[in-house]
C-alpha cells in the first residue's frame, strides 16, 4: 500500500489521488489554505497551505530544499510531508532520519511554519481591519489562521489600498473589495461550476481586484455560493448583511425541501428564527453547493402571513380554538365520517410531509377503516431540471454538476413509498377530489401558496368536511372548516427521500409558533396516544412496519443519508 | 399623702405613661445619635434640628404602615402579645419612684401617748407628696418582680403565635433568658433589703437621705453591679439580646410584627429599661438624695421640681450608660450567657447575700460589707483564672480530621 | 486549589488573664474606646444631597454613546458589547450605513441601539469590548425613572448623555483606542 508521512505519522492512502492537504488531512493535520477547494480546480495562489515535502526511498529521506504549496504538490509512496505543525505531533511517534543538512540545527517543519506567517503577513498588507462591521467575523479564515499561525502585529506603515466597494455585482451580492485576498475561489466557480463566468480579476499586483463585466452582473441560480466559498468577507449576501454576528447563530443540519434534490443544508438560526441557510457538502445528495432558491428560499418559515394558531370556521368566518378543544372535535368528525361512508374520507398526504407524519397520518386514517381513500397530494413542478454548469449563452453543458429539479417538493417518494405501503394505487390529488368526497384531511406545508392553487381545477367540490393543515392561506384554508397551521421543514424532526431515493433524516432547526403543533404531534394526538412524540420513535415504528424504510432503524446511519432501492413510480 | 383620690391618680397615670412613652422615643432617638458618634457617623439629623424630631417621624411611621397579620399566625395571641408585653412593662412603673417620696411612717410601740405620735405621724404623711403611683406599698419590690417576670408572657405568646421558628426560637431563648435572671436579680437586692429592713422603695430611700452620702452602692457594689447586668438581660438588651439576634434568627419573636405592633413590642423594652433604672436609683443610688444638694431649695414646689430632676437625671445617666454597654459589647453565646447567670451571678449574689447576714447578725459596721463586696468581685476574678476562664466559657475539644478531608474543617465534640 | 493540612496554621485562644476574667476592666476599656469616638470624632459622611459626591473618573454610572466629529454616533454596530454584556441589557439592530457615511468608510451603523438600564450590572464590559470606543459609561449616578419603560435607554437618549456630560465638562471622552481600531485609523485621502 501507498504511504504518505505527514509529521512522521504514515498514512495509507490507497489508490486515491492526493495532494498534500488531502493526505494531512487523512493524518488528523490541518493545512491551512484559502485558495484550495476540494470542488474547484487548484490555482495554488493564496501560498498558506506551503508545507515541506521530501521522499522517503530506501530507507533514506530526501527533502526538497524549498517550501511548495501543499495543494498543488501530489503525494504518491514515499512523500514525506512536514507541516508547520510538525512540533505538536505525537511525541511516541518515531522521527523520520531528517538530513542534519536539511534541518540545520532546528526542527523539521520550522520553515513551513515561517513561511505560514509570512505569507498572512503578505495576506493582511491591504486587508482592512474591520473586523467590528465585517459580517464574516467570526467565522473568517483569515482571522482564525491569523490567530493560529500569524503574527499579532503588523509591520505595515504605508497607507492601506481602498479600492470602492462593489454593491452593484448582483442584486443579492455585494464586494467589499478591500477585503479581497484574491484566492479567486468564486471566480473558479463562476467558470468551472456553473460555467456562466460572470466573475472575473481586473489589474494586476496589488491593484487586483474581482469584478463582473460590464452589464453582465452575477445573476444564475447558483451565484450564493460564491459568498459561501468566500474564506473572507469581501463577498456578502444582501439578504444576510448585518442581520446577525455569526456567533449568535446556532447550526442545525438541514435537508432542503425546496425541490426534490433534496440537498443537505447547514440552517443558521438564532432565537427561533432562521438567517442563513449554507451548503452542507453531502456527496450523496449535492456535493458541496446548494442552488439560490434552497439558499434565500428560507423567507416563508419566518413569514407574518403564516398560519399560526388552529382557526374554526362558523358561520364563514374563522375563529382561534384552542387545540384542546380542536383536537377531539376532529377525531369526533372523522369517526363519524369514516363510519357513516369510509370510502368518502378522503386523507391527502402532501409531499412536503416527512416520511415519518405520512405514516402517521396514514396509520390513523387507515384505522379507521381500509377503505379511507389515501392520496398524494400536489405535486408541485415548474419547467424543466436545470442543470449546471451552462455556457456564456445559457445553454447546459456537459458533465452535470449541479442539479435543480423542476419538481418543487422534497419527500415525493417518500410519501408514495408510504401511501404504496397502505394501499395499492398512487392516488393523485385531483383524480381523489372529484370522486364523491365527503370528509378530507388536506395536510399540506406548501411554503408557496399557488402550487396548490394551480392544481385544484374550478371543478373541485368543496367536501362537507374538510381540515386543511398548510403554512399559508390557500384556495383550500379558504374553504376549509378547521384550517390548521403546519411546520415549515426547519421547524420538524424527520426524514425526507430524494429524487434519487437518498433518505435524509434531520433534527428539528427551530420552535414552530407557539401555537402551532407539528403534523407529527397532531397525528400522535389523532392516534390517541399520550404525550409528546418522538420522532426517533416513530421513525423506529416506521421501519418495523414498512420494508421499505428498514434501513432507517439502524442506529449508525451515515450522515450522508440512506439510499433506498425504492420502486420507481 | 392626701387621702386616695381617683381623679388624681388617673391624672397622675396618664401624665406618668405619657412622660414615660415619650421619654422612651427620645431614647431611641439617643440611642441612634450615640451608636452613631461611637461608629464616627452622624446619626439622624435630617427630621427637626440635630434630628430632634425624629421619634415623631418614627412614631408616625410605625402608625402610618400597612399593619400585616400573616395568614398562619394564631390571631388572637398574636394580637394579645403586644399589648401584655408593653401592659406589664407599664404595670412595673406603679412602684418606681420617680421623684420625691417619704415613706410611711412605722408603727409605734404601744405605750403612753402613742396614739397620738402616731397619729400626728399619720397627719404629717398626709402632707407630703409622694412622687409614686402607689405609695406606701409595703411589698413593693416584689410587686416589681413579679410584674416585671410577666413580661415573659408578651414574648413567648408573640413567638409562639407566629408560628414562624425564628420567632420560637427567639421567644424560647427569651423565656430561658428571662427566668435564669430572674434569679440573680432578685438575689441581688436581698441584700439591700436586709440593711434597710424593708421591701418598700421609698424606706430604701429614707435610709439612704438619713445616712447622708453613704448610698447603699458603697455598701454593696456588687448588689449593683449583678443588678444591673441581670437588669440589662431581663430588657432584652445587648450583650444580652439573643432573643431578637437579627444575624441568627431574622427578628426574634417580633419578625412576624409589623406597624404599631412591632412599635409596642420594640417599645415595651424601652419601658423596662427606664423603670429597671428608676429602680436602681431608688435602691442603690439614694433616690432623689444627691449629696445634700437637694436641700438647698426649700419652697416645697421648686423642692419637689428639683428632687424630681435629680431622679430623672440619675435614671437618664443609667440609660445612657447601657446604651454605651450596648454599642461597646458584643452580644454573648447563648451557653455563656446562660452559665454566667447560673454558674457566676448566683452564687456570686448567695455569698453576698450570706456576708450581709453575717454582718447584721454580728453587729459589725456596715462598711466591712464594702471589703467584703471588693473581696467577692476579685475572688471571683481569681477563681476564674485558676480554671482558665471555663466557668462561663467551657473548653470544647477540636478533632482535626483524618487526613484526605478538605483541611481547616473541625468538629467540635 | 484544595488546601491541604500544611495550609492550616493551628492557633490556640489566646488566655485571659485576671483584669479580663474579671470582665468589668475588659469592659470599661472597650467603653473608653467607643466613648473616646463620641469625643473625638472623624465623621466622613456626607450630606448626600446638599453635597454632591466627588467621584472617580472612572466611575462607572450610566452609558452614553460617543459621537464623532461630525456629531454622528461612533458605533459601528459590532455587537462585542451585546457580546461581552454578561447581563445582556444591550440589543442592536444593525443596518448599512447612509450612503454619505460610506465615503468616510462607514458601512455599518447601528439603526436601533438599546440598553436597559434595569438589567445593567454596570461592569463596564461594554466599554472594554468597544473597538471604537462609541459606548462609555459616565460618572451619572443619580439614575431614576418613573417606569420599566422610562429606564430602557434608546440611541438617541443615550447619544443626549453624551451632549449632556460631555456639555458639562463632567465627562470628557475618555478611552483612547490603539493602534488596532477603525475609529483610530486616519480616514484615506
Amino acid at each position: 500500500m501507498p504511504t504518505v508521512y505527514v509529521n512522521d505519522k504514515p498514512v495509507e492512502i490507497g489508490t486515491r489521488k492526493l495532494n498534500c492537504v488531502q493526505a494531512a488531512d487523512l493524518a488528523g493535520v490541518f493545512v491551512p489554505h484559502y485558495c484550495w477547494h476540494e470542488a474547484l480546480t487548484v490555482v495554488a495562489s493564496c501560498r498558506m497551505c506551503l508545507v515541506e515535502v521530501g521522499e522517503l526511498k530506501d530507507g533514506k529521506l530526501t527533502m526538497q530544499p524549498k517550501v511548495v504549496p501543499g495543494c498543488q504538490t501530489p503525494v504518491k509512496d514515499g512523500t514525506v510531508v512536514v507541516t508547520g505543525e510538525y512540533a505538536k505531533r505525537h511525541p511516541a511517534l518515531p522521527a523520520l532520519p531528517y538530513d542534519p543538512g536539511y534541518t540545520k540545527g532546528g526542527q523539521p517543519g520550522e520553515r513551513a511554519k515561517k513561511a505560514q506567517a509570512d505569507t498572512l503577513e503578505g495576506l493582511l498588507i491591504n486587508h482592512p481591519l474591520d473586523c467590528p462591521v465585517c459580517d464574516k467575523a467570526g467565522e473568517c479564515k483569515l482571522q482564525d489562521f491569523s490567530f493560529k499561525y500569524g503574527r499579532s502585529e503588523s509591520r505595515m506603515v504605508d497607507a492601506k489600498n481602498t479600492p470602492p466597494n462593489k454593491p452593484h455585482l448582483s442584486s443579492k451580492i455585494t464586494l467589499f473589495t478591500d477585503r479581497c485576498i484574491m484566492c479567486t475561489r468564486c471566480v473558479r466557480f463562476t467558470r468551472e461550476v456553473s460555467g456562466t463566468s460572470e466573475l472575473m480579476v481586473t489589474n494586476r499586483g496589488h491593484h487586483e481586484e474581482i469584478d463582473v463585466f460590464p452589464g453582465r452582473p452575477l445573476e444564475n441560480k447558483l451565484a450564493g455560493n460564491v459568498v459561501e466559498l468566500c474564506p473572507v468577507g469581501a463577498l456578502g449576501s444582501k439578504d444576510f448583511l448585518y442581520k446577525q454576528r455569526v456567533w449568535y447563530l446556532k447550526t442545525t443540519d438541514g435537508v432542503c425541501s425546496r425541490c426534490a434534490t433534496g440537498c443537505s443544508t447547514a440552517v443558521d438560526h438564532n432565537k427561533d428564527i432562521v438567517y442563513r441557510v449554507n451548503a452542507r457538502p453531502n456527496p450523496e445528495a449535492q456535493g458541496h453547493f446548494i442552488c439560490d432558491d434552497g439558499r434565500y428560499g428560507y423567507h416563508f418559515a419566518n413569514s407574518t402571513e403564516r398560519i399560526t394558531r388552529p382557526l374554526l370556521r362558523a358561520d364563514g368566518a374563522t375563529r382561534p380554538a384552542p387545540w384542546s378543544a380542536v383536537t377531539p372535535r376532529l377525531r369526533e368528525a372523522f369517526d363519524r365520517a369514516a363510519a357513516e361512508n369510509p370510502a368518502g374520507v378522503v386523507a391527502v398526504l402532501s409531499p412536503f410531509l416527512t416520511v415519518e407524519e405520512a405514516f402517521l397520518y396514514a396509520t390513523y386514517f387507515k384505522g379507521l377503516s381500509a377503505d379511507v381513500r389515501l392520496a398524494l397530494g400536489p405535486v408541485p413542478v415548474v419547467g424543466q431540471d436545470d442543470t449546471y454548469p451552462k455556457d456564456v449563452r445559457g445553454n447546459p453543458v456537459e458533465p452535470v454538476r449541479f442539479t435543480i429539479r423542476a419538481e418543487k417538493c422534497p419527500n415525493r417518494r417518500g410519501v408514495e413509498a408510504v401511501l404504496r405501503h397502505f394501499q395499492k394505487d398512487i392516488v393523485p390529488f385531483d383524480a381523489a377530489a372529484r370522486e364523491g368526497v365527503a370528509a378530507m384531511w388536506f395536510a399540506g406545508g406548501y411554503p408557496d401558496r399557488d402550487a396548490v392553487g394551480a392544481d385544484t381545477g374550478t371543478d373541485w367540490k368543496t367536501p362537507g368536511l374538510l381540515v386543511a393543515q398548510d403554512l399559508f392561506p390557500t384556495v383550500v384554508t379558504a374553504a376549509a372548516g378547521f384550517v390548521l397551521p403546519a411546520t415549515s421543514a426547519f421547524e420538524k424532526d424527520g426524514t425526507f427521500v430524494n429524487h434519487a431515493g437518498l433518505a435524509q433524516t434531520f433534527p428539528r432547526a427551530v420552535r414552530p409558533p407557539v401555537e402551532v403543533r407539528t403534523e407529527l404531534q397532531l397525528a400522535y394526538d389523532l392516534l390517541g396516544r399520550r404525550g409528546l412524540v418522538q420522532a426517533g420513535a416513530v421513525r423506529a415504528e416506521l421501519a418495523r412496519a414498512v420494508p421499505a424504510f428498514a434501513g432507517l432503524a439502524a442506529a449508525d446511519r451515515p450522515a450522508t443519508g440512506v439510499r433506498f432501492a425504492l420502486e420507481m413510480a | 399623702m392626701p387621702a386616695f383620690d381617683p381623679t388624681t391618680t388617673a391624672i397622675v397615670i396618664v401624665c406618668l405613661m405619657a412622660g414615660v412613652l415619650g421619654l422612651c422615643g427620645f431614647l431611641t432617638l439617643s440611642e441612634r445619635k450615640i451608636s452613631a458618634w461611637m461608629q464616627d457617623r452622624l446619626g439622624p439629623n435630617r427630621v427637626g434640628p440635630f434630628g430632634l424630631l425624629q421619634p415623631l417621624a418614627d412614631g408616625g411611621k410605625f402608625f402610618l404602615k400597612e399593619e400585616v397579620i400573616p395568614s398562619h399566625v394564631d390571631k388572637v395571641f398574636y394580637v394579645m402579645a403586644p399589648s401584655v408585653a408593653v401592659g406589664t412593662a407599664l404595670l412595673a412603673l406603679a412602684v418606681v419612684p420617680f421623684g420625691p417620696t417619704a415613706p410611711p411612717p412605722d408603727p409605734v410601740p404601744v405605750a403612753a401617748g402613742a396614739v397620738a405620735t402616731f397619729e400626728q405621724a399619720q397627719a404629717e404623711y398626709q402632707n407630703q407628696t409622694n412622687f409614686v403611683l402607689a405609695p406606701g406599698l409595703d411589698v413593693g419590690v416584689l410587686y416589681l418582680f413579679a410584674v416585671g417576670s410577666l413580661a415573659v408572657y408578651g414574648v413567648v405568646l408573640a413567638g409562639w403565635s407566629a408560628n414562624n421558628k425564628y420567632s420560637l426560637l427567639g421567644a424560647l431563648r427569651a423565656s430561658a433568658q428571662i427566668i435564669s435572671y430572674e434569679i440573680p436579680l432578685g438575689m441581688a437586692v436581698l441584700g439591700v433589703f436586709l440593711i434597710v429592713g424593708s421591701l418598700n422603695p421609698e424606706k430604701v430611700i429614707a435610709w439612704q437621705t438619713a445616712n447622708g452620702v453613704w448610698w447603699l452602692v458603697v455598701f454593696q457594689p456588687l448588689a449593683l453591679l449583678l443588678f444591673m447586668t441581670a437588669q440589662y438581660a431581663e430588657a432584652n438588651r445587648l450583650p444580652f439580646d439573643l432573643p431578637e439576634a437579627e444575624q441568627e434568627l431574622v427578628g426574634g419573636y417580633h419578625t412576624e410584627y409589623s406597624a404599631l405592633k412591632l412599635g409596642l413590642m420594640l417599645l415595651s423594652e424601652y419601658v423596662h429599661l427606664v423603670a429597671g433604672s428608676l429602680m436602681l436609683v431608688a435602691l442603690f443610688l439614694g433616690g432623689w438624695s444627691l449629696f445634700g444638694l437637694e436641700g438647698f431649695v426649700t419652697h416645697p414646689v421648686w423642692a419637689a421640681a428639683v428632687k424630681t430632676l435629680i431622679v430623672c437625671g440619675k435614671m437618664f445617666a443609667l440609660v445612657i450608660f447601657a446604651q454605651f454597654v450596648r454599642w461597646t459589647i458584643p452580644r454573648f453565646r447563648f451557653d455563656q450567657l446562660m452559665n454566667i447567670a447560673w454558674k457566676v451571678m448566683i452564687p456570686l449574689a448567695l455569698l453576698n447575700l450570706l456576708c450581709v447576714m453575717a454582718v447584721k447578725q454580728l453587729g459589725w459596721p456596715l462598711g466591712v460589707l464594702t471589703g467584703t463586696s471588693a473581696v467577692l468581685f476579685l475572688g471571683a476574678g481569681v477563681v476564674s483564672v485558676r480554671l482558665s476562664g471555663s466557668v462561663t466559657n467551657p473548653k470544647r475539644k477540636v478533632v482535626k480530621l483524618p487526613p484526605g478531608l478538605p483541611a481547616g474543617v473541625t468538629y467540635a465534640s | 486549589m484544595p488546601r491541604t493540612e500544611s495550609d492550616v496554621r493551628w492557633v490556640d485562644e489566646p488566655r485571659l488573664g485576671f483584669w479580663e476574667q474579671l470582665y468589668i476592666p475588659a469592659m470599661l476599656d472597650g467603653l473608653k474606646t467607643t466613648i473616646g469616638h463620641i469625643f473625638r470624632p472623624q465623621v466622613r459622611t456626607e450630606q448626600y444631597p446638599e453635597q454632591e459626591p466627588k467621584l472617580p473618573g472612572n466611575y462607572r454610572g450610566v452609558h452614553r454613546l460617543n459621537r464623532d466629529e461630525e456629531g454622528r454616533v461612533k458605533c459601528v454596530a459590532c455587537y462585542m458589547c451585546a457580546t461581552a454584556c454578561p447581563a445582556h441589557c444591550i440589543d442592536i439592530v444593525a443596518a448599512p450605513a447612509p450612503t454619505e457615511w460610506q465615503k468616510d468608510g462607514r458601512e455599518k451603523y447601528p439603526e436601533t441601539f438599546v440598553i436597559d438600564e434595569l438589567r445593567c450590572i454596570y461592569c463596564g464590559m461594554c466599554e472594554e469590548a468597544c473597538p471604537v470606543d462609541a459606548i462609555e459609561l459616565t460618572t451619572l449616578y443619580d439614575l431614576t425613572g418613573l417606569s420599566r419603560e422610562q429606564m430602557v435607554f434608546d440611541k438617541e437618549k443615550l447619544l443626549s448623555v453624551f451632549d449632556q456630560t460631555t456639555k458639562a465638562g463632567t465627562d470628557p471622552v475618555r478611552t483612547r483606542s490603539g493602534r488596532l481600531s477603525v475609529a483610530s485609523e486616519t480616514p484615506p485621502g
